[in-house]
Formats: C-alpha cells, structure tokens, sequence
C-alpha cells in the first residue's frame, strides 16, 4: 500500500483511535516512520480527535493537578520516610522489649537466688536447733551426773584392774545402795575390740553370783563415758568383762578387766 | 501537531516539569473522553487524576517507536473509565448512560461558549451526519475496535475505515481549516 492509498484508507483515522488490529497497526507504524506525508496526516487527525475531545470536556479543575503531584510526590516520599521513620521506632520498640525481658530475667534470677538462700539459712536453723537440743541434753545429763556425784545418797568405789588381764584398767562406781542405781564412770577403761562389748556384773561372794547389770552401751551413757545402771540386786562386788556383743549370759572371767568389792 | 518525543522521554526520566507540560497539552482531550463515558463530573474528575498518575508510574511502558502517545493515553483513559462504570457503586448511581454520546453532551452543556474553535466545532456537531456520530463515539470515544464496531453498526468493515475517513475529514476541515 502506498502512501496515498495508506491516507486514504481509513486506517490512519482508526491508528489514532487505538482500533486497528495489531499488525495493521504495525504496518501503519512502520509507514509514518518512512513517509512524512503519513505522520503529517496523523498529526492533523489527532488534532483534530484531541479538540473535538477538548470541546466535550467541562472544565478541567486546577486541583487536579495539584492532586496528581501529590499523589506522585506521596509515592517517592513515602518510600524516602519508610526507610528512616518505620524503622526508629521499631529500633526503640525491640531495644524497650529485650530492656524488659532482661529487667524480667533479672528479677526472676535474683527471686531464685533469694529463695535459694532463704533455704540455706531454714537448714542452717534447724541443724543449729538440732545442735542446741543436743548441747541442752548433754548438759542436763552433765548436770544429773554432777548431782549425783555430789549427792550423799552415792557412795563412790574404784574398781581396779584384773593384774592378768588389763592391769592399768580401772572403772568408778557411784552407787545408791538405798534405791539400786549405780552410775560407773569408764574412763579408765581401754576402748572395746571391733565386735565386743563391756558387761557390767553385780557379784554375791558366798555363794559366788554373778548377774547382769547391763553392757557399757549407747542407751545407758548419761554423759562422756558414764552409764546409768538401775534394777540389780544387792552387790557385794562390781565386775565388768569384755563380751561378744549384745552381752553373754554369764561372765566371761578370762576377760575379766575390772573387779571391786563394795563396801560400806 | 507533532509529538513531543523530547518531552516523552524527559517524563520517562522522571522529570516532573515535562510530565507537567504534557499534562497540559492533553489533559483536557483525556478529560473529555473519561466525561463522555461517566457523564459525571467528579467521577470524571477522580478518574483523571488517576490516569495521569498511572501514566507517571507507568512511564516506561510506552515507546515513542510503538504507536501514539495520545493513542496510549486514550486506551490507559478509556479503560478506567469503562472500568468505573461496571463498579456496583457506579452502576447504583447513574442508569442507562450507553445511549449518550458526544453530540448530546455537547448540545446540553455550555461549554461551546468558552471553548475558542466553538463556532467550527458547533456547526460540525450541526452538519454532522447521525452516521458519523454513531461511528465516531465508538471508535473514539467508548474505544470499540473497528470489527467491534462492524458488528455493533451491522456495517462491513471496509465501510467503517472509509465512513471513519469521511467524518474525520469533515471534522477537520472545522476544527482546523
């Protein structure tokens, strides 16, 4: 098609209004870029399009513009802001947060620590309680020796040792002989083998007698080394033997270590 | 009137005082089209200022190699208002608007008289056969491609590219001399 069947056509008038299919269209395209004469007659009926458009237009408010530099203006700006006032707050917002979950740990480590000593300090109490009773006790039992050592009603014997068995041995007798209760200081006596116990006996001479008192134990001490012994019969003498532990019916008078008569 | 390329290019850089120069030449032909189509002034008035922001965004998309920028101007406007009015909000509105066109907005406003090829324009919109104003508020207007518009006018195709021909020739010849 040349230029002036191109122009004449009716394409061209159809290529301004945006009808024409897209390789008609292309070949319009190509026509304007190579003949003048074509893109000068497209010129003139855009013209001519754009003011019968014009003419049909009310009045274009001036706001328009002002609002579409705005809004184009709003575009870039706003991506400018973004980047610096999204962020600051957000910045201070995270810091607040970890400031106050580090407050919060910290609070909780040092409720944790309180506590923890807290409970030291209630063991701390009751083994010191537990010390305390046990001092008050000994001291009664120190005091009840102490008495009894003192009192009248006792009469003290030394038992010296058996020469053929332990002859630097020797034990005290503090006896009631009115109700029967003996107290026997050990302190002269060596210290019992693993596995053996002393057995404290109460001898009749004539016939010779001999019955338990108790053993030299744990639940007969009243003090560092002194045994509380009640509920015996009369004694002529006092024996005290080494015996396998819980104590033997009879005296085992090999392992006799200490022996004294009473006397009034 | 001759494209302004330089301007075009100078826009796609983003340089707002050409885009503000081009909004000039053509803002009001784009307005026209967008009224046309909603009949309402505000409508019309939002639509424009969102056409031209699209084609600030949209810069790019055009080449001065690829058509007319007035044609893609056409197209961006056409659309957004043919979009407006399938909204549900538009259609509660307005009823009925397709069988208005250019020549009953022209002849019911006042806008000839301010307009300075009035005279030209308003013996055009006088002499102008119902035929020409049938087939240039569809291809121009309301943007019907020419088989659309053969359909629509129950007209071959060849006879709406020469009566389009006839009745923009006649226009011409009014509006520019």
């Amino acid at each position: 098609m040349n230029p002036e069947e191109l122009i004449a056509s009716g394409k061209l008038e159809m290529y301004v209004c945006g009808a024409l299919p897209e390789d008609e269209a292309l070949e319009v395209q190509e026509a304007i870029q190579t003949f003048p004469e074509v893109r000068r007659e497209v010129e003139l009926i855009e013209e001519s399009l754009l003011h019968l458009a014009e003419t049909v237009a009310p009045p274009v408010q001036a706001m328009s513009w002002t609002a579409i530099l705005n809004a184009i203006r709003n575009i870039n700006t706003s991506e400018d802001t973004k980047v610096r006032s999204l962020n600051l707050p957000a910045i201070i917002g995270w810091a607040a947060a970890i400031l106050f979950m580090g407050g919060i740990m910290w609070m909780l480590k040092q409720t944790n620590d309180l506590n923890e000593s807290i409970q030291v300090t209630t063991t701390e109490n009751t083994v010191l309680r537990e010390e305390k009773v046990k001092v008050e006790s000994q001291l009664a039992e120190n005091t009840e020796v102490l008495e009894v050592l003192r009192s009248k009603d006792y009469q003290a014997y030394t038992l010296p040792g058996n020469q053929a068995v332990a002859p630097e041995a020797f034990a005290k007798v503090y006896l009631n002989k009115k109700d029967n209760v003996a107290y026997i200081d050990t302190k002269g006596l060596p210290a019992p083998p693993r596995g053996k116990v002393y057995q404290v006996w109460s001898l009749k001479m004539d016939p010779l007698t001999p019955t338990s008192v108790g053993l030299i134990s744990a639940e007969n001490e009243m003090g560092e080394g002194i045994y509380k012994f009640v509920n015996f019969p009369d004694p002529e003498a006092f024996g005290i033997t080494l015996e396998p532990e819980g104590g033997s019916e009879a005296p085992t008078l090999s392992q006799l270590y200490t022996l004294g008569m009473i006397t009034i | 009137m001759e494209q302004p390329n330089d301007l075009i290019i100078e826009m796609q850089n983003g340089n707002e005082k050409a885009f503000s120069r081009l909004y000039t030449m053509y803002s009001e032909a784009i307005y026209g089209i967008i009224y046309s189509i909603v009949l309402d002034e505000k409508t019309a008035e939002e639509l424009l200022q969102d056409v031209f922001i699209k084609v600030w965004n949209n810069a790019s998309s055009y080449s001065v190699n690829k058509g007319r920028f007035f044609t893609w101007l056409l197209n961006i406007a056409r659309n957004a208002a043919i979009d407006e009015t399938r909204s549900k909000a538009f259609k509660n509105s307005r009823k009925n608007l397709s069988t208005t066109n250019f020549v009953d907005i022209l002849s019911s406003s006042d806008s000839l008289n301010r307009k300075t090829n009035a005279i030209g324009i308003k013996k055009f919109v006088d002499a102008l056969k119902p035929a020409c104003i049938k087939i240039i508020d569809l291809l121009y207007f309301k943007g019907y491609t020419q088989a659309e518009a053969s359909k629509t006018l129950e007209i071959p195709l060849g006879t709406i590219k020469t009566r389009s021909r006839t009745c923009i020739n006649e226009l011409r010849v009014m509006v520019l001399g």
